[in-house]
């Protein structure tokens, strides 16, 4: 069969609502769209525990560290279920897992803008499990319906997941809203330092040449701008309902048009930050990724020599 | 042998959950691992950090054999099968009306058997 036929049958099986599954024939480009998302995926999951977790023992109660320990293992688990997918694509390419991890080590994957910037004051944990998590799941619950059915299977685990670090978050923040005019304070001076940052998360709000095959080939169906919306549908009146301010003074809603008008992010300065990891706090995670990475590759090496000992005798 | 980190160091393993000993084992997804045992572990921390379990498999991948998802022919319904589900014999709730009585489901009867069962634990407290 020729190449050309083979990919008109592919696109007739995605017209057709089919998933496609990792021993499937599928096009070169569908096979790099699908890595570079899920690796950037996987790898943004694994460096988000990192800012979560600088938070575990200064926690303010035992059940807080509890319930953000719990968070920062599903951050990493989700990076466990999605390299496994990730693996799987990369494979045929000559990819090892040892190239996915370590490729976030040498600055050749990117992770979200988010997982670049500093976590202040206890307030910040609270932000990041309510808004950074909110907008991730606005973002995966989109990707439920994807074409491609090993990232479909996985993503509903972590969606499933993700409703509790959701739940956890806003926990933190009812607390603090609820709480001394100081802990208000902090809270609010936490948004003023996360909101650029979260318009950013999902995106250029022009459709580039990269996301309009993502929508033809359904790996995703929702555009960024377009989640984006959902976002400020879903959060601002939320965000406002418990005495905060927006630090966006263009922030409105048009009637007319039907959606929400907002200040751009500074998309020069964020994307220079995800594209050199110019964050921050970019090279201090990424050093500590590397340590845990590199440090502990004889842990890993040791049980393999045991168990290719107990294979001989 | 000894291999190294890039050759890929640790080995594919699907897991297997069983969530109560009513169920059936059902696959979950993967991990990857150095041994079974190791698997084992994988395999808990990374499904069960919150369901219930009371058993996993792990089952090094290339064990598992599969039908190709290309072969559909494999899973042709040539012929109609109404004739071996319920569906096919819902003529028997009009027959059964001729003889002045009612069709009769599977559901019914284990709804009446709990309800017998029920009754039989009241009475057994009151004595």
């Amino acid at each position: 069969m020729s190449i050309d036929q083979r990919e008109r049958e592919f696109m007739e099986r995605i017209h057709r609502g089919e998933k496609i599954e990792a021993t499937d024939w599928m096009p070169d480009e569908y096979r790099m769209l699908l890595l570079k998302l899920i690796h950037m995926h996987a790898v943004s999951e694994i460096m988000g525990a990192y800012p979560e977790k600088e938070w575990v023992p200064k926690a303010p109660s035992l059940r807080r560290k509890l319930g953000i320990m719990a968070k920062v293992q599903d951050e990493v688990g989700h990076g466990q279920l999605l390299l496994r997918v990730a693996e799987d694509l990369a494979a045929p390419l000559g990819k090892t897992r040892e190239d996915l991890v370590s490729d976030v080590i040498h600055g050749k994957v990117k992770f979200h803008n988010v997982f670049h910037m500093e976590t202040k004051s206890w307030a910040d944990a609270g932000v990041i499990g309510w808004l950074v998590d909110g907008a991730a799941i606005i973002n995966q619950v989109a990707l439920l319906d994807t074409s491609y059915g090993p990232y479909a299977r996985v993503l509903k685990r972590i969606c499933a997941e993700e409703s509790f670090h959701m739940q956890h978050g806003e926990n933190i923040i009812l607390a603090l809203a609820m709480g001394t005019e100081e802990q208000r304070e902090m809270l609010q001076d936490a948004l003023n330092r996360w909101w650029e940052s979260l318009i950013f998360f999902f995106g250029p709000q022009h459709v580039t040449k990269a996301a309009q095959r993502m929508l033809d080939y359904k790996i995703r169906t929702k555009t960024n701008e377009e989640l984006r919306q959902q976002f400020l549908n879903k959060y601002v009146p939320r965000i406002r309902s418990i005495g905060l301010t927006i630090p966006d003074p263009k922030l409105r809603y048009d009637e007319k048009e039907k959606k929400w008008i907002y200040s751009e992010p500074d998309w020069e300065k964020f994307s220079r930050i995800v594209r050199d990891n110019q964050g921050p706090k970019s090279q201090e995670r990424i050093a500590l990724r590397r340590f845990a990475h590199v440090e502990q590759r004889w842990v890993r090496e040791a049980m393999m020599r045991s168990r290719d000992k107990l294979a001989v005798v | 042998m000894e291999r190294s980190e890039g050759q890929g160091l640790f080995d594919v393993y699907e897991v297997f959950v069983q969530k109560s000993q009513g169920e059936f084992h059902t696959h979950v997804g993967s991990v990857v691992a150095s041994s079974p045992d190791h698997a084992l572990y994988m395999a808990r921390e990374n499904f069960l950090r919150r369901e219930p379990g009371v058993n996993i498999w792990v089952v090094p991948r290339e064990h598992v054999h599969a039908t190709p998802y290309e072969e559909t022919d494999f899973f042709a319904r040539e012929m109609d099968r109404k004739y071996r589900e319920v569906s096919g014999y819902s003529e028997n709730g009009r027959l059964w009306r001729m003889f002045r009585e009612k069709a009769l489901s599977i559901e019914e009867i284990a709804k009446a058997l709990e309800v017998q069962e029920l009754q039989k634990r009241k009475s057994r407290k009151e004595k």
